[in-house]
């Protein structure tokens, strides 16, 4: 009798001990999940670094992707309107879908949702995976939802965790000593996307060249942010490597302000291989064009 | 009394800690959108059979208002309703039922999908499709000759994944109560017998090409009775396919096309062109006719489009009617598709009883979308 419950606890720690396959929205939560889970874990992930993760085609091929998946990482707030689609078409009965918003201190939660205010995300700015300080609420998340599938795992996924925020820890502080001097700078982003960045370094985003989320740059407001960055001083202009330049150069070229492509997600540029260096890119390129 | 009083108290106070056992499910407001459009057309067919081209003038129609209804009813299942009020009178037209089904999309043994109710089948690429959707504003001559509106019945539908690997191949069959063909394609039915079953079918495989494109293609079939008196049947078959390249966020290129083959018994396969068998008796002999359509549509600067079409069709009766023309359309979308505008020139020779007359049209549509916007599949 006891021969048969110690086989069926070491066969049910086998099974749990499998591998956990995982497919998320963005390719910077595969790269947490693969940090923490090794080779305990496949991962895949569905929008590349150089598209808009807001407005994604529901393809088929992504339904495949979740279909024999365990786990499905989202970054939730609405960012992803495009996911339960495929989470429905993907027929994957036993999937779970995590989004690793839960903990994370909300920013721009808006009082009103309404088509006149443009793309409002109704349960705040959902870019929080871009102030660093995020990634340690997220990772606890991802641990939960992994050593839910495989319990055996959980010591292993949290001690990678807790070796990776150690040493992230070290490079934000590295970060936060590079942007010190430019603490209340003033920039202008083309989208709201750099409000948790922002608000981690300390820098005053004091205008967008969208009008509206969402809603393209008009003639009538560009001239606005031409007058907004040459009064304020604005040095930089920030704008994801997938929108369009052509407003931001006109507003660089009126004002002399620098227009930066900088990534949002791993593989927005050759050089953001991974997260670290992603925002090790953003910082270093932010910083360059400050001084 | 004082005590009895003051117990009834001190029980009235301690009953408000109690939780209450709350059963009701907190409300849930379904996504409801309404999208109507509007067209401006005109067209020199009016006097063409007198050898006069001279354009109509303008007139301004209504043409569909959809209002859709959507929520999920639980984890494993959503509905989707979809009223429309057609034109082309706003003022006297009735909201009628377009589509109404429940989709069971998760629990089933096989992962098995099961939709019933009254709905689009999946037949082809473009019968899904609702027009608002189209990037031009006419419909393709062999979508009107052989379907007439839509393929659209009450009916049940199970669709399910096929073990193809890494490739998305999906195989959907559908039970049809036979209603949908009606005018366009067949004889009225007037015999007020319970209607003969309709089936369809389509198999589909969607292939990831590369990150920038995608390819998906079709096969389907339909069968169903055209004539409810004797009982004669038809059968389409149809194959489809739909390429998109996607250059950047703000270009893509679509094409797609459709052919259908069409094959029933009749009477005569051309106008004055009666079957008769070697006694001059009148008989009926198989025909097969056919109809296609192939587009193309770039999308650039995110909020333009442009593109052209080509229809070629006979009818599913007879050979020397249908029609062959070209259609160029522009699109306008200056805030996704909240708000559009449409452009269509469309140069449409039509084909009766074997005379043909060529048609010059002009449409301006105007259409606008309130309510939430789902991600758009492939």
């Amino acid at each position: 009798m006891k021969r048969a419950a110690m086989l069926i606890v070491l066969l049910w720690c086998a099974m749990a001990s499998g591998m956990v396959r995982v497919v998320t929205t963005l390719p910077e939560l595969a790269d947490f999940t693969r940090q923490i889970g090794g080779d305990k874990v496949k991962v895949d992930f569905i929008v590349r670094g150089d598209q808009n993760p807001h407005f994604v085609e529901v393809k088929p091929s992504y339904m495949m992707k979740l279909k024999s998946a365990d786990l499905f990482l989202t970054i939730g707030m609405d960012l992803e309107m495009w996911a339960p689609q495929i989470v429905d078409g993907s027929r994957n009965s036993s999937l779970s879908v995590v989004d690793l918003s839960q903990a994370i201190n909300k920013l721009e939660v808006p009082a009103r949702v309404d088509a006149s205010l443009g793309d409002v995300h109704r349960f705040g700015n959902p870019h929080y995976w871009l102030d660093p300080r995020n990634v340690r609420p997220m990772m606890e998340e991802i641990v939960e939802a992994l050593a839910k599938v495989s319990p055996g795992d959980e010591g292993l996924f949290r001690a990678n965790a807790n070796a990776y925020l150690k040493n992230l820890d070290t490079r934000i502080a590295g970060w936060e000593q590079t942007m010190k001097p430019f603490a209340g700078k003033k920039v202008v982003t083309f989208h709201k996307s750099w409000t948790y960045f922002a608000s981690w370094l300390k820098l005053d985003v004091a205008g967008e060249v969208e009008p509206k989320p969402g809603i393209a740059p008009s003639p009538s407001h560009t001239v606005e942010i031409i007058d907004l960055v040459r009064s304020a001083g604005v040095k930089a202009i920030i704008v994801e490597p997938f929108y369009d330049l052509a407003a931001p150069d006109q507003i660089g070229r009126a004002t002399g302000a620098k227009v930066l492509q900088l990534p949002t997600s791993i593989g927005g540029v050759d050089q953001a291989t991974d997260y670290v260096a992603l925002i090790d890119y953003d910082v270093r390129t932010l910083a360059e064009a400050l001084r | 009394m004082r005590q009895l009083r003051t117990g009834v108290a001190v029980l009235i106070i301690a009953a408000s800690f109690i939780p209450a056992r709350v059963f009701a499910q907190a409300s849930v407001n379904p996504d409801i959108s309404v999208i109507p459009r509007f067209v401006v057309t005109s067209d020199d067919g009016g006097d063409v059979n007198r050898g006069k081209r001279k354009f109509s003038q303008p007139d301004f129609q209504f043409q569909e208002l959809e209002l859709a209804i959507q929520s999920y009813l639980n984890p494993f299942s959503r509905a989707d309703i979809i009223m429309t009020l057609p034109g082309p009178d706003i003022e006297a037209g009735k909201l009628g039922i377009e589509e109404a089904y429940a989709t069971v999309f998760r629990g089933l043994p096989f992962d098995l999908n099961l939709r019933f109710g009254k709905y689009r089948a999946e037949f082809g690429k473009l019968n899904t499709m609702h027009p608002h959707a189209w990037p031009f504003i006419s419909a393709p001559l062999s979508e009107e000759k052989f379907f007439g509106e839509s393929l659209n019945d009450l009916g049940m539908s199970a669709s399910i994944l096929l073990p193809t690997g890494e490739v998305y191949t999906k195989l959907t069959v559908d039970l049809l109560r036979g209603g949908s063909i009606g005018d366009a394609t067949g004889i009225a039915d007037t015999t007020g017998r319970k209607p003969t079953y309709a089936n369809s079918a389509r198999l589909m495989s969607f292939f990831t090409l590369s990150d920038e494109s995608d390819l998906e293609v079709g096969l389907s079939g339909y069968t169903g009775i055209h004539d409810p008196y004797n009982r004669e049947r038809f059968w389409y078959g149809n194959l489809d396919f739909k390429y998109k390249y996607r250059s950047s966020a703000y270009t893509s290129l679509v094409v797609q096309g459709e052919y259908l083959a069409n094959t029933r018994k009749a009477m005569q396969d051309r106008t004055l062109h009666q079957f008769v068998n070697a006694s001059d008796v009148p008989e009926e002999r198989r025909i097969s006719t056919s109809g296609a359509y192939i587009y193309a549509d770039l999308q650039f600067m995110k909020i333009y489009s442009i593109g052209s079409r080509y229809d070629w069709t006979e009818s599913p009766y007879s050979k020397d009617d249908g029609g062959h023309g070209v259609a160029i359309f522009a699109g306008f979308y200056p805030v996704e598709e909240t708000l559009g505008l449409r452009l269509e020139y469309a140069n449409m020779t039509h084909l009766t009883a074997g005379i043909s007359q060529n048609v010059n049209s002009v449409a301006l549509q105007v259409l606008f979308s309130l309510g939430p916007h789902k991600a758009h599949p492939f």
